[in-house]
Order: C-alpha cells, then structure tokens, then sequence
C-alpha cells in the first residue's frame, strides 16, 4: 500500500521491516511510531484531519492483517520424523529437555488425598474411586431417596441432555453416596465369610452453584462405608475420631448434631475440636473452638436392602467430607476458586 | 425455621435454661442452629407512654409538639416541671390521650438494628426541641405500616415496651434441612415438644391438640357451603367452615408481633390468624372471602372442591402471577373455576381484602410429592409448600382448623356460619391419636446404638415426646411402641432407635472402634498408578493440576472438537460448563496463556482425569452408565524468549517426558509412535487439535495407549499458544495393562565395556524408528550369549545441499559377563548391523 504522507510512508517502512524480528508480532501495534502518528493527528488543524486520520487508520488495518498473516504463516511448519528422539542437526546442549524437578509441583488435594487414604489403608479400608457421571438410580434411587422427595431439592445436580435407558437424565453425582450401593453389592460376600465391607471411596462431587470463594461446582470427596454385624452409632464416632486424630496427630474433642439424610438413620453433622488452636479460638474455627467438618449416619436400612444385605442381621455406617476444606484449613487458603484455576502462583506452593 | 424462646416457653411447664445452654441442647440432639437473633437487646429501650397534650408547631403542616408521659423511666432527658418529656410528632394520628411507643434519645430504632442503626437523640425541630421519637409499627419492625404511629392499648406509661409485647425474646433460627423428615417442626409445639424431651421433661398437648375433633359448639347454618373433595388420593382430607360476620381489622399487637418475630409481615387479622396457627402447629389454612367464592359459583351459595386441574384452565394467584397448572395439579375451585393451586398458593380473586365479611376457612392435607411437583413445575415456593411438601398428618386438619375458627369467633366477633366440612379419603381413620405402630426388641436398640438401656429409661425417652409404649404381653424387653399422628416420619425400627439415641444423646453413648481381622486391606492398583504417574512427572519438573470435568461449547469449537460427541449439561448455572469433556488435553491448552502472561515463560502442566463421550455401543457399560475414561494428559511449553535455548520442534520435548515417564512406569516395552493420520483406534474427534506430520500415535508393547504432537495453527491461533507446545494424552488404564511386572534390573558385567558409534546414511524418508529397530534385532543376536547390550542415538546430521540423505549415528555398547570381548567381535557385530541396514534401508555405513 502507498501512503500519500510522507511521515506514514516513512513509518510504514520502518514498521513492516521490523515486523520479522519480533517475538510477539503483535507488539508492533504498539510501536511508538505508530502512536507518534496519532498524538500528531490530535494536533493537526481541524482540515487536515479526515485525510490524516485515514491513512494512520489504513497503515494500522495493514500491520494488523501482517500480524495475523504472520502468525498462521509462521506455524505452517513441515512434518518431521515423530520416531526420532530429537531433531535433525542439533547439538545435544540445545535439545529440549526434562524442566528442573524443582519446579515440579504435585497438586495439594492430591497430596492430601493420599495422605488421607493412608490412613484408612492402615485401618483397613480399602479404596475405589467415584464415578464423575452416574444415573438417577445411583445417585437417588438406591439411597434412599423417593421419587419427588424434597430431600432432592438439597442436592443442586448438574443434569444431562442425554438419558438412561429409563429415560431419566444422567446426573454429575453430588456426592460420592453414589458409588455406596456399587461398593456394598459387590464386598457383600465379605459378610458371609464374617468380615466386615470396609471401603472408602474419593472422588470428584458437582453441585449446579455459583462460584465465590466458598463455593465450588466442582470439589473432592471422601466417602466411608463400613457394614458388619453389631455395628453401632459408637464404633461411627469412635473411628472418625480415630481417623481424625491420626490425620492431625493429637487428641481431640468430637460431637454430632443430629441431621438428616436419607440415606443414613440416624444422620448426624460431625464436628471435632479445632486442631489448629485447641478451642482457645482461632480464624480457622472462626472462633468457635469447634470445626463442622462432615456428615455421616448408620447406614439406612432401605440402603442395605436394596443391595441385597439383611438390615436385621448386618448394621453399618457411612460418612463424607470435603478434602477442599482440609486443605484449606491446613494451608489457611482463602479461596476455594484456586483449586482448579491452574495457576502456578498458587500450585508451585506446593 | 425460625422459633421464639418466648413462645415455646408458653408451652412448657419449666423453666427453659438460658438460651446459651438450650442452643447448645438444640443443636446437639434437634439440629443445627444457623443464627440467634437477640431481639431483647433491639427493644430494650421501647417505653410505653401516654400523650398528654398535642399543640401544633409553628410553620408546620403537619408536625405536632408532644408532651409525654413515660413514668419517669427515661433517664438523662430533659423534662419540664410536670415531668413530661416533649417530643416532635409528624403522624396524623398523634393525639392527645393515645398510648404510644417512645424511642428515647439513646435509642436504637428497630428497624435499622443489622442494617444502618439510627441512633436518636435530642435535636431541634422547626425550632423546637424533640427528645427522641414516636414510633411507627415500620420503625418498630412490626408492621409496613409507616402512616402514623403505633396505636397501643391504654396501659401504664413507663412499661417496657419488650416486656408488655413478649419482645424480650431471643429467636433461634435452626436449619430447615434438619426438619426434612420432620413436618411437626416446622410448628412451635413440635418444637416445644422436642426441647421437652430432650432435657427429659414430659411435655403436655394442648387440650385442644389432643383430642380429635368434629364439629364447632352450636354450628349455625347461616352461609349455604358444599364443600367436597374429588381427588381423594391427592388430598386425603379436605376441611372447611363458613364463619360470618368479620370485621377486617389489624389483629392485636400481641399477635403481630408473634408473627414478625419469627419473620412473617402481619396483614389482617383474618390472614394473620391462619399464619398464627401455621407456624404454632406447622399446618397450612386458607381463609377465602366467602362472598367471591359464592359470587363465582353457579349454585346457591358457595362451592369449594379440591380436584384435579382440567388441561388448560387458567387461574391467576394471590401473587398476581397467571398460572396454567400442571396436569396433576392439585386446583381448588367452585363447580364454575379454579380458585387456588391447592397446598401451594390461593387465588388471586377470591383474597381476603379490607370489605370483606365472610370467610370459609380451610384446612386441608395435600399428597406431599404432588405439591413437591407442582411447586417446582411452576417455581411457587410458600410458607405451605415448605411445610406441606414435608407430609403433614391429617390428623391435625380438625384440631386446627376449628382451633383457628374458635380463635377468630373470640378475637374477631365472627360468628360460626356453617357445619364444618370434612372430606376423609376412603380408607384414612381419623378418629385416633395414634398411626404407626412399631414393634421392636430392646436388644434391637442397644446393639445399634451400643448402648444397655432399661425398658424403663426407653418407655420414658418416647413417652416424653407423645409415643405410646408398652411392653409386649408377657416380655419387657419387646416393646410396643404407638407413634402419636404427627410423627408421619416414624414407620421402621431404625426410626425408633434414632429417636432414643437422639433424645439420650448421641455423644453420650460409648466410644467403640470395631474389631477386625488381621488381613490386610488391599490397595487400589489404579490408583498405585497414579501416584506413580504424578511422582515421575513431579520429578520430570511438570506442575500437577486440577481443571473442571465441564467446558464451554467455545473450547470445544476452539481447539476443533465436535460437541455433537459431548455429553451436554441441561441445567448448568454458568454458561462455562455446557458439555462433559471430551478429552483434558484442550482444558490444560486454555490455562497456557494465563501462565506465560502471569510471568511463566517455560512449564509443563499435566493432570490426571476422567473424559466422556457419546457414540457406539461400547459409549455404556454394563450398568447402562456412560462408561468413564481415565486419562492423563501433558502440555510442555515454552514463550518465544525461554524457547531460543532450544533447537529444533517442540515435539520433541513432549517425547522426552513421554520416554522418561514410560520408563518409570515400567510401561516401556516396545515403544512406537507411528504417524496419527494412519492411526485407526485414536477417536479422530478427540484429537482433532494434533498438528499434522508433527504427531503420532503411542503404541507399548503393541497396544495402543495414547497420543503426542504439537497442536495445528488453528488451536494455537484461538488459545493463543506460544509457537514451543507439545504435549501428549494418554489412556491411563491401556498404559497400567501394558506395565512390565517383575524386575528390570541386569545384573552388572564383570568384563569391560565396549563402546562404538556407527554412522549410517539413510534416505530422508527412512526414519529414526526403522534405524533403532534394525540395531535392536542386531542386539537380540546377543541374548543368549550373556553379552548385555545397549543402543543410544546419539546424532541426527543433515547437509543442506543434501536434503535427500541424512546421517544417523547411533551408539552400541557390549560388554561380556564371561570373558572380555575383543575387537573383533565388535567389528564383526557393526559391520553385520551395517549389512542389515543396508538391506532393510539402503543405509550406507559412513
């Protein structure tokens, strides 16, 4: 393109042939020949400003269309050979290598995971991960949960176009509960053979919320489901005391608070001594002295029925938190949203 | 729920402890409680006071001058010599006589505590001095009314305000969640009852809550009414009664401010009335003016059916919305049109309003999951949907309603107008104080809450809270417990045991840990691998991360995905999340950019996920679910700056961290990427991102486990990658199939070892691949000779005047564990290697 201005011709040149030496092309639109050009064009009489302003206008359209060439030309690259172990004519120094370990970083809900799984293998539960879409059944039917139940209105499920052969949506479980009747169905052999189904079960939970720095669609649970004979509200309290001493290694205070789940009679709220200040009150208790941390409740008789159990012989318990929370409390992390941001600021924390 | 200290201490015969003590009870063995709301400390300063005299202010329309009486009880305020205090007054309605709420200088008003507190004070008005103010029932937090001021009974001026209203309360605010599965509290009396019996006290019905009910004292017969229900199954009964004779009115303050305590704004008596029974006893009424049901109805009088919606009738609701109901729908109506969605919200043209003189007032029990659907089909959420979508008894419908009839004949002058309707579905027996009747053994309670409790302390626990139990004829230790008609949630012996345990208290019972057998718990494998994979990539210097299951369309579109193979959300509250994805590696290439803007010029990200997508008969499993693919997926990247310590494609980046990782894994036998255009297995719409002739398939050992490359220009443009990006996607079960079991380890030579390069000349089409796998059949000769033997590229050489050829050069390295091998040997072994290449290649040995 001709420019009639002698200045934007002159700019023009300058810019077109330092185009091919930057790294990021689009910085030339930001070149201070380019803005020169436009303080100028604010002070030009008002006469000379229409013919001006076009050809600033014009020679901007035209970097800003060799940019966009530039970048797809420049990407058009040849094959090469995908069985090599490195490119044809470089030195060793200059092939591309592993990064330093120690910038390596593990994400800390699965750091924190593992933590936690140890100690359920320890006290001899063994582990299955949850499932990240399930049906109706799972998630409600076999919990428990009446068709129309209001008990469903607290549960905000992710839901989708496609259905089950039932013609019932699939579901984004919002809690790993749906993996409890898989998990007792196939271990119930154990009870014949006077063993106890002691599982527990991780996984990725979603709830159709808002996002604020409490609150996640999308965050980590684990799930507990112990069934034997004899089992009682006390051997429920006394392992996830247990549990919990072991996790924070000191000795705690616990209490429920009577709640309700379907799925579990009688349904409590967990919460234990904060660990952090031993209740003299702290922030991460907000001064309570006490942390809600899960809910949990002997198993529903319904719940083991309908995993072929018998409720008058065989009793259990089942419990769930969220390992957000335990991370959270441990690091003092202010937002739930960094979780899954994939930022480095905050993973390489870790 | 919000309940008042006051009020349910109306119901006790003990003391309650203080309030601290008893939230702590509450939530320890009712349920959570959300908040307390001190309202003792927001009416503490309110005095009663008496007008004396009123004159008007000068240059004022409308201010009045008040001198007050308020028995002394304001300290530091200025009086004049009869002890009066004055104060300036806007209302209309002040006057002289007229008994009055005061806010005295100091005071907080009410209605801004928790807001913006408006503290009064002592300020000049118009000229004139105005000692704090005359309260409106707005600025009391009692009423909407800001008209005038709060007109008071006579009483004597200096009274607390707090204390002649029953406003030295303390209103504790429990989850609802907790009350899921218990429709008796959502009323004071269930909850007064519960507090009963969990600090072990008996607790007394009210007379007129305890025995069932037929008719009214001296029905009159004045108002023809049918009442009947046609939808026995979905309102199992259907009560109502004419009343004549209203006056609408305020109801009393007394009653008004029952009502605003726990959050409800007071209309009328008539509308306050049924609320006042809703929240005592958590059963729903409806007050209709009987005058517009009979003006809508074609027979004499009025008619009032509870049926089901006939398709397409309209009915406009108290809240002004036009509804259409749902077919199922529960509609009260005449025999001409629909009147009110039943169970959830009246009509609109039949309200109770300021003419009205008569009512028919109803009290009902609808199905609890018909009015569930009804209410979310048409998003309608009432004080009744809450409660009655909670099932409550239909026992309680004749208590209460002829409990709020009665109420409104004595406050409101009505005259009972009719007989009291009362349509029973076939089949429901009303005329019983109990329901369910539930049979157990004590040793049934005791194993499950690991307890020893006696026949006595159990009969007592439930006896307390209305159940009836006896021991079985000739055994106390089978108990035959009666469940009291309010208890709709009590049907199993699981029921009972939770009620023992929670009105003991759960914390309470021993701590046990079970006893169990010595036999190891077993490990997941799947999630060994993992851990395994997180561990060689931590060290290989990647950043771990977590992104969501969902994407946006847009991501899907950007990086050339086709969304028609995505599970779609239909629900979602954020337009992110419209689709399951479809494979990780587009969610890792959209948080590139952010990190190389926030100051990263060089990373590797990876996660581990699960990834959905539709299409065969495979897409299910067994169990009809969308089968579930675990899968890791790595980006390596680098910005134009850290990329210039690099020669050559980013590609090969990515293979270093696929060969390191294969290697740690164990899952590195037979490694071979071949071009991904041939690639049958690989889903073309996962990896429609890959740049062509720059990617390949992952085969181990044969079985296909993934993908590598660089990514095309179409994804890089839209996710504004740096040019160095490479990364790979692999199929984490496929990879933990194809792991080598057992020991990698070769024992180490006694003998030398023998290095020596080779240099073969290829053709450039003859790839890097086909020269390694001609020198390893070379080394398999070795085998058996116990020689270990080992292969290293070392070099790739091109001329740029020959880009025909290029130069390969690869390292051999033998060592004997029996004898030192000689020269020769080696010589022999490369010039066979060179014969083989030459053969299968056209190598030429440089």
């Amino acid at each position: 393109m001709q420019y009639q201005n002698e200045q934007i011709a002159a700019a023009a040149e300058i810019l077109k042939n330092r185009l091919p030496d930057l790294a990021v092309k689009s910085e030339i639109l930001k070149a201070v020949e380019l803005k020169a050009l436009y303080d100028q064009l604010r002070l030009l009489p008002n006469d000379q400003k229409a013919a001006f302003g076009a050809e600033v206008n014009s020679l901007r359209q035209e970097l800003s269309a060799l940019v966009t060439d530039q970048a797809v030309a420049g990407t058009a690259l040849p094959a090469i050979d995908i069985t090599a172990p490195f490119d044809v004519n470089v030195a060793p120094e200059r092939r591309p290598r592993l990064l330093p370990s120690e910038q390596g970083s593990l994400h800390p809900l699965m750091t924190e995971l593992s933590t936690v799984l140890d100690i359920f293998y320890r006290m001899g539960f063994t582990a299955v991960e949850s499932r990240e879409i399930d049906d109706d059944f799972h998630m409600f039917g076999s919990l428990n949960f009446p068709e129309n139940h209001p008990a469903r209105d607290d549960y905000d499920t992710f839901m989708t176009e496609q259905t089950d052969a039932a013609g019932k949506s699939f579901i984004a479980p919002a809690h790993t509960s749906t993996m409890q009747h898989r998990v007792l169905k196939q271990h119930k052999q154990l009870l014949e053979q006077g063993e106890a189904i002691a599982a527990v079960i991780p996984g990725r939970v979603f709830r159709n919320e808002d996002l604020d720095a409490r609150h996640e669609h999308t965050f980590y649970q684990l799930e507990g489901v112990y069934v034997s004979q004899g089992v009682h509200v006390g051997n429920l309290i006394a392992t996830l005391k247990t549990f919990l001493q072991t996790y924070y290694g000191k000795t705690l205070e616990v209490k429920t608070q009577p709640f309700y789940f379907p799925f579990t009679e009688p349904s409590f709220e967990f919460a234990l001594s904060c660990p952090f200040c031993d209740q003299a009150g702290c922030s991460v208790c907000s001064q309570a002295g006490w942390i809600e941390l899960l809910g949990c409740g002997m198993i529903h008789p319904n719940v083991l029925r309908e995993a072929g159990i018998d409720p008058e012989v065989y009793t259990g318990f089942a419990w769930g938190f969220g390992i957000e929370r335990l991370v959270m409390m441990k690091y003092g992390i202010e937002d739930i949203r960094h979780f899954e941001a994939a930022k480095l600021d905050f993973l390489r924390q870790f | 729920m919000k309940i008042s200290y006051n009020w349910i201490q109306e119901y006790l015969d003990f003391p309650l402890p203080p309030v601290a003590d008893l939230v702590q009870t509450i939530g320890a063995q009712l349920g959570a409680v959300e908040d307390v709301i001190d309202l003792e400390s927001v009416y503490k300063d309110v005095v009663i006071v008496k007008i004396v005299s009123c004159q008007p202010v000068a240059d004022s329309d409308h201010l009045q001058v008040c001198l007050i009486d308020d028995g002394g009880a304001a300290t530091a305020v200025e009086r004049n010599e009869h002890g009066l205090v004055q104060v300036v007054c806007g209302a209309p309605n002040a006057r002289e006589g007229l008994t009055v709420a005061w806010l005295p200088p100091g005071a907080t008003v009410p209605s801004s505590v928790g807001k913006d507190p408006f503290v009064l004070g002592s300020r000049q008005l118009r000229g004139v001095m105005s000692n704090g103010m005359l309260a409106s029932p707005q600025e009391l937090a009692i009423g909407d009314s800001h008209d005038g001021i709060l007109e008071l009974d006579e009483q004597a001026p200096g009274t607390s305000f707090a204390v002649a209203y029953g406003l030295n309360d303390q209103i504790i605010d429990i989850e609802n969640k907790m009350f899921t599965h218990r429709p008796d509290c959502f009323g004071i009396l269930g909850v007064a009852r519960e507090i009963a019996g969990i600090l072990g006290h008996k607790f007394n019905e009210p007379d007129w809550f305890q025995t069932y009910h037929k008719q009214l004292d001296s029905p009159a017969t004045s108002l023809p009414l049918t009442v009947r229900s046609d939808a026995p199954e979905a309102v199992p009964r259907f009560m109502a009664v004419a009343l004549s004779g209203i006056t609408i009115k305020p109801s009393s303050l007394q009653l008004q401010t029952y009502l605003s305590r726990v959050g409800i704004r007071p209309i009328n008596n008539i509308v306050d009335a049924t609320n006042y029974f809703m929240f005592l006893t958590g059963q729903p009424l409806h007050a209709y003016d009987y005058d517009k049901v009979a003006a809508l109805s074609d027979a004499d009088g009025a008619v009032l059916v509870a049926r089901l919606a006939a398709p397409g009738e309209e009915l406009t609701l108290l809240s002004g919305k036009t509804v259409t109901p749902r077919d199922g729908a529960v509609v009260i109506a005449t025999d001409r049109q629909a009147i009110g969605l039943g169970g959830v919200m009246g009509g609109a043209n039949t309200e109770v309003d300021a003419n009205t003189k008569n009512i028919i007032l109803e009290c009902a029990t609808f199905e609890m999951y018909g009015i569930r659907r009804t209410s979310m089909t048409h998003g309608l959420f009432s004080e009744a949907v809450t409660r009655f979508n909670k099932g409550q008894s239909p026992l309680q419908n004749d208590r209460v309603l002829l409990a709020a009839a009665q109420h409104i004949c004595q406050h409101d002058g009505a005259m009972v107008a009719s007989v009291v309707f009362d349509a029973v579905a076939p089949g429901l027996v009303i005329d019983r104080p109990t329901t369910n009747s539930v049979q157990l053994s004590l040793g049934f309670i005791n194993a499950r809450l690991g307890h020893s409790f006696t026949p006595d302390a159990v009969v007592s626990l439930l006896s307390n809270v209305g159940f009836i139990v006896q021991a079985t004829a000739d055994n106390t230790t089978e108990l035959q417990i009666a469940v009291p008609f309010w208890r709709t949630d009590i049907a199993l012996k699981e029921d009972i045991v939770e009620e023992v345990g929670r009105l003991y208290g759960f914390d309470k019972l021993p701590l046990e840990l079970a006893v169990r057998h010595l036999s190891p718990a077993a490990k997941n494998p799947l999630l060994e691998f993992k851990t395994a994979i997180r561990t060689a990539l931590l060290r290989s210097g990647a950043n771990e991360v977590l992104t969501y299951s969902f994407v946006h369309g847009n991501l899907l579109a950007k990086v050339g995905q086709d969304e028609r193979h995505a599970y779609r959300i239909k629900n979602a509250l954020s337009p992110d999340l419209q689709y399951y994805r479809l494979s990780l590696t587009p969610s890792l290439l959209e948080k590139v950019n952010s990190n190389i803007r926030a100051g990263y010029n060089q990373f590797a990200l990876f996660e581990l996920g699960k990834t959905h997508s539709l299409g065969g008969p495979d897409s299910l499993t067994a169990e009809g679910v969308p089968v579930e693919d675990e899968k890791l997926a790595l980006v390596v990247t680098a910005d134009a700056k850290a990329a210039k310590q690099y020669e050559g494609a980013a590609y090969y980046q990515a293979r270093t961290f696929l060969a390191t990782l294969l290697t740690e894994l164990q899952c590195n036998q037979a490694i071979s990427l071949r071009p991904l255009a041939d690639e049958p297995e690989l889903n073309v719409y996962t990896s429609s991102y890959y740049a062509p002739g720059r990617a390949a398939a992952v085969y181990v050992a044969e079985a296909f486990v993934g993908a590598i490359g660089e990514y095309n220009e179409a994804t890089r443009k839209s996710l504004k990658l740096p040019a160095f990006s490479a990364g790979f996607e692999l199929d984490v079960v496929a990879l933990q199939a194809v792991q080598a079991t057992g020991s990698s380890y070769k024992p180490l030579p006694k003998y030398p070892k023998l290095e020596q390069d080779i240099c073969l000349r290829v053709p450039t089409q003859v790839t890097h691949g086909q020269v390694m796998h001609v020198a390893y059949n070379s080394l398999a000769a070795f085998e058996d000779k116990h020689i270990a033997a080992s292969v290293t590229p070392i070099d790739i050489f091109q001329r740029p005047e020959e880009p025909d050829f290029k130069q390969i050069t690869i390292r051999i390295s033998l060592a004997s564990h029996d004898r030192t091998l000689t020269e020769a040997e080696v010589s022999k072994f490369m010039t066979d290697l060179a014969d083989q290449a030459h053969q299968a290649l056209q190598a030429e040995r440089v």
